[in-house]
Formats: structure tokens, C-alpha cells, sequence
């Protein structure tokens, strides 16, 4: 559903990506695993535009997106969850979905998915007169995810969505996005540095260093091979 | 005849404030999405203020049609400014959008000036007075009071009631957050500078109903100056605490006009503007943040 193709891209003058490439298979979780600072972030959002590429191809569908507009990429179905929530702290949960609904092709669909949202968490349901900057930060990640959800989308992009949460919050996060895939029916590539958690809910895993992929393959095949998870997963 | 007094000054106070506060929700609002200071403001409102008139003398044309007029023109400089010079400097250091609002000001008053020359005009608009009861108010001023607070209000229902309202308010609060959601951020930038450009050169439009002379092409800078105590009153980012900060003005300005020229031997007018701007610095003093804390 999404191929990267020796992507490149940095800020200023500094390259950040060098020529990572990778596949996300429709229907898959897909999880991108690697430590601090190795350029994750930077790849999800050059993929989704908001970092300009400098050079290499991404494919949506088969069809070539590299230079396509953030805001059309949205309403081709690509979603992303970028790091740093980027709420609207002083528009109320509710308000912060219906942007979700801001594509044209969301909004017919603005309640059906309000009601799927708010049945994968409840607790939004309660918050949603609320202003989403007085949340506490586990609700933020929640309504990030919904308002992303709210866009329609074919494949969810997620960086690093149990990100200071607590353990039992980081439990209800990816058992959601088990959901989307199972439930929804959505495609998933998921941002973690969190290796044992998306080990175990991916279906297949690459792993960044450096700013290009060092290793890839199935979960299980991660978890057998001692020197991929010496060399750059530390457990 | 102290009340009548009292009650006609807060009358006026009040149309003169709301067309203060319309004249300055351009400047928030541009600062409010760019974060774009526009030191320009007041050569825009010029702008307004000749375009009135021109369709005045030359075409016969009233001053209200004039409103969306001005606003059209404002629009298409907005873009045209926009497109030509802000976009590049967005992510620039602020001394430079200071400077290139500051050119685009001087730019806009030397055209002017090309065309129009430099000396004081006025122009002369019938349209009588009316009998509120308590105090006499020249129409021109009720006119331009009223259209003030009639395109604040229907700012504010565009900004709540449509789509382009909700991607501008969006971009406002989070401009990645609103990337995410399928804003196209770019163009989002691109007409809040030209809207807040167009409601400026809008209210040059009002300003001259209300005060009819003085209108050269170097008008502006005083009411860049009032523009930029009004905003930060209301609350430098909100288009709707910089009306409120306008009402409060407009209240301070002709209130203390009125009791200054009661005083025998005082030029009120130099008095006024001494007495406004002490009162506003100490009400930064006391609330640095705006009066309205910028919500
Ligand atoms: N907006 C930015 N401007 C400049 N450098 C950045 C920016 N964002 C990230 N970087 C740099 O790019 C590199 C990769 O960062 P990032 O993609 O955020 O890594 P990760 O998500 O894997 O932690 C880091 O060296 C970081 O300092
Ligand atoms: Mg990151």
C-alpha cells in the first residue's frame, strides 16, 4: 500500500534520511522501531510532506505521492499522528474531532465516525465539552488518535503514540491500534521506541539506524536474532 | 446638562470605538496566524480612505458602497503582498517582516501620493442627523458605528459557521495539527493575510464616515500607532479582543476630548491623545497581558 524508495531528505543543510527504503503491506501492522534521534520522525513526516524530500519516491497505492500536497496526501486517505499531539488546546474534544472531518470526503461520515471514536474511547464521550488543553496528557494522545481516525483514512501513520505515557495507558494505546487493524480494517505504520510493545503487536518490523534501515523482517524473526537486537534494540 | 453631555459622549464614544476596534481586527487577526506584525496597518487604512474618495468625488458613489469596495481592493493587495513578499519571510527572523510591512507602508503612501498628491482633503457627505432621545448624532457617524460592529459580527459567524472559518481558526491554534486534518496550511496563511488586509482597508472606509477630512497619504501612521494600543489592549492575537479594546478607546478618547474642552486656556486635542495612551500604559502596567488576556 505504501512503498518508500531511497528517500531522502533533512533540514537546512543537514540530511537526515539517507536512502531508507521500505514496504507497507496493506491491512499490516508495520511498526518502524530504532532509538532516539536515528531520523523516524523525520521519515514519517517527509513521506507525509510537511518535510520536503530532496530526492527518492514514496508510492501510495502505486501511485507516486513524493511531491504531492500535504493537504490532498489527507484526502487520499494517508493520516498521521505526528509527535507532539498538536491539539487545539482551546477548542473542546468535540471541536478537535470535527477537524478531524475536515476533508470533504470525512465529512458525510463526521457522526458514523464520532460514534466509532468515542466506542474505542469511551472516555472521550465524557471529555467532549471539555477544552482539549486542559486534558491530561494520556486523553491528548486519545484524541490525537481520534481526530486522525476522523479523517476517513486508509493508512494511519502513528509516531511514538505511547510516548510518556503510563504503563497502563501504553497497554490501551496499542491495543487500540490492534483494533484499527482488526476492527477498522485500517493499514497501520507505527513509530515506536517502545521494542517490546510493538514486537508484539506488529506484523512486520524494520529497523532504523542512522537514518536508513539496518535490518527488517518478522517479529519473531527480530526476536531470534540476537545480533539485531544487541546492535540496535539494546534488549 | 452635565447628563445630556455625559450620555452624548458615551454614545459617540462608543460609534467611534466600534470603528477603532474594526480598524485594528485586521492587524490581529494578520498576527494572529502569521504572527506577522504589520507595520504597514495604517497605510492600508489610507488606502481606504482615498478609495472612499475617489468613488466620492470622482464617481458620485456613497461611502457605504464604498465599504465593499475597499474591501474587494484590500483582498487583492492582500494576495498580491502576500504572494509578492510575506510568504518568503514567514520562517524569516522578525525584523525582517517588520521591515517589508514597513517598505510595503511606505510603498503604498509614495503611490498615493503619485497619484493623489499630498495635500489635506475632506469630502462632504449629506446625510443628516438623527434624534436619539438624549443626544443629536450626525448619521455619517451612526452609519459607520453600526457597519462596524455589523462586519465584526459577521467576522465572527464566518470564522464559527464555515469551513474556511474553521481551517483559519485551526491554523491559529496548531498549524500542524491543522496540517494533519487536511488543511491546505499554505492557502490558509495566504487569505488570513488577505482578509486581515481587506477588513483594513475596510475600515479606512469607516474612519473617513466618521471623521470626513484630513485624509492624505500620510494619514496612517497615527492610526498604526492607535492600532497597535488597541490590539495589545484586546489582546494582540484575537480580532475579537481587539474590538473590545477599540470600544474602550474610543470611549477613553472622546470622553477625555469632551471634559478637556471644557477646560478654559487646554488645547484638547494634543490633551487627548497624552491623556489616552498614559491611561493605556498603566492599565499594561497593571495587565500586561490585555485587558481581555488575549482569549
Ligand atoms: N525541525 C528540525 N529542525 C532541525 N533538525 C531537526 C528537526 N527535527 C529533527 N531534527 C534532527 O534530525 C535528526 C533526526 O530526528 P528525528 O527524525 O526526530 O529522530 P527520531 O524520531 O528517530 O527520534 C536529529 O538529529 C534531530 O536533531
Ligand atoms: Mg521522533
Amino acid at each position: 500500500m505504501l512503498d518508500v524508495k531511497d528517500l531522502e531528505s533533512g533540514y537546512g543543510p543537514m540530511q537526515v534520511l539517507w536512502k531508507p527504503s521500505l514496504t507497507v503491506k496493506k491491512g499490516n501492522i508495520t511498526s518502524l522501531l530504532g532509538p532516539n534521534g536515528v531520523g523516524k520522525s523525520t521519515l514519517l513526516e517527509t513521506v507525509f510532506g510537511s518535510v520536503p524530500p530532496w530526492g527518492g519516491q514514496v508510492l501510495y497505492n502505486g501511485v507516486d505521492v513524493t511531491r504531492v500536497p500535504t493537504h490532498k496526501k489527507v484526502d487520499m486517505g494517508l493520516a498521521l499522528v505526528p509527535e507532539g499531539k498538536h491539539l487545539f488546546p482551546s477548542m473542546t474534544v468535540y471541536e478537535n474531532l470535527a477537524m478531524g472531518a475536515y476533508p470533504k470526503k470525512a465529512m458525510p461520515h463526521r457522526e458514523k465516525n464520532m460514534q466509532l471514536v468515542y466506542a474505542l474511547f469511551p472516555r472521550l464521550k465524557e471529555r467532549s465539552e471539555q477544552a482539549a488543553g486542559s486534558l491530561s496528557g494520556g486523553e491528548q494522545q486519545m484524541v490525537t488518535i481520534s481526530r486522525a481516525l476522523m479523517t476517513q483514512p486508509q493508512l494511519i501513520m502513528l509516531d511514538e503514540p505511547s510516548q510518556g505515557l503510563a504503563p497502563l495507558l501504553v497497554r490501551e494505546v496499542f491495543e487500540t491500534i490492534v483494533k484499527m487493524k482488526t476492527d477498522i480494517g485500517l493499514t497501520v505504520l507505527l513509530i515506536e521506541q517502545n521494542a517490546d510493545a510493538s514486537l508484539n503487536s506488529a506484523d512486520y518490523v524494520y529497523i532504523m539506524h542512522e537514518g536508513t534501515i539496518k535490518a527488517e523482517g518478522t517479529p519473531e524473526e527480530i526476536k531470534g536474532s540476537s545480533e539485531i537486537r544487541e546492535a540496535y534494540l539494546g534488549i | 446638562m452635565f447628563f445630556e453631555l455625559l450620555a452624548g459622549n458615551l454614545i459617540q464614544g462608543v460609534f467611534l470605538g466600534a470603528v477603532y476596534g474594526m480598524a485594528t481586527m485586521g492587524l490581529s487577526l494578520i498576527f494572529g496566524v502569521l504572527k506577522v506584525v504589520n507595520v504597514g496597518h495604517g497605510a492600508f487604512i489610507m488606502v481606504g480612505a482615498f478609495i472612499t474618495l475617489a468613488l466620492f468625488d470622482g464617481l458620485g458613489i456613497s461611502p457605504i458602497l464604498a465599504i465593499p469596495a475597499a474591501f474587494g481592493v484590500g483582498l487583492a493587495l492582500g494576495l498580491f503582498f502576500y504572494y509578492t513578499v510575506i510568504q518568503r519571510l514567514i520562517k524569516a527572523p522578525e525584523l525582517a517582516t517588520l521591515l517589508a510591512t514597513f517598505s510595503i507602508g511606505i510603498l503604498l503612501e509614495e503611490v498615493i501620493k503619485l497619484v493623489f498628491g499630498s495635500e489635506f482633503r475632506g469630502y462632504n457627505w449629506v446625510v443628516g442627523k438623527i434624534d436619539l432621545g438624549i443626544t443629536v448624532v450626525p448619521m455619517s457617524k451612526l452609519y459607520a458605528g453600526v457597519g462596524s460592529v455589523v462586519i465584526a459580527v459577521l467576522l465572527y459567524l464566518w470564522f464559527n459557521r464555515t469551513r474556511a472559518g474553521s481551517a483559519m481558526r485551526s491554523v491559529v491554534e496548531d498549524s500542524e495539527g491543522a496540517r494533519v486534518c487536511g488543511v491546505n496550511v499554505g492557502a490558509a496563511y495566504a487569505w488570513s493575510f488577505a482578509l486581515g488586509i481587506g477588513l483594513t482597508v475596510a475600515s479606512g472606509v469607516l474612519l473617513t464616515m466618521f471623521i470626513p477630512v484630513g485624509i492624505n497619504p500620510y494619514m496612517g501612521g497615527g492610526y498604526t500607532l492607535k492600532a497597535f494600543v488597541i490590539a495589545v489592549l484586546g489582546g494582540l492575537a484575537s480580532p475579537y479582543g481587539a474590538f473590545f479594546g477599540g470600544l474602550v478607546f474610543g470611549l477613553i478618547e472622546n470622553g477625555s476630548y469632551t471634559l478637556f474642552a471644557l477646560l478654559p486656556g487646554v488645547e484638547p486635542f494634543a490633551l487627548t491623545r497624552f491623556l489616552s495612551f498614559m491611561i493605556l500604559l498603566v492599565i499594561l502596567l497593571i495587565r500586561p497581558t490585555g485587558l481581555l488576556r488575549g482569549k
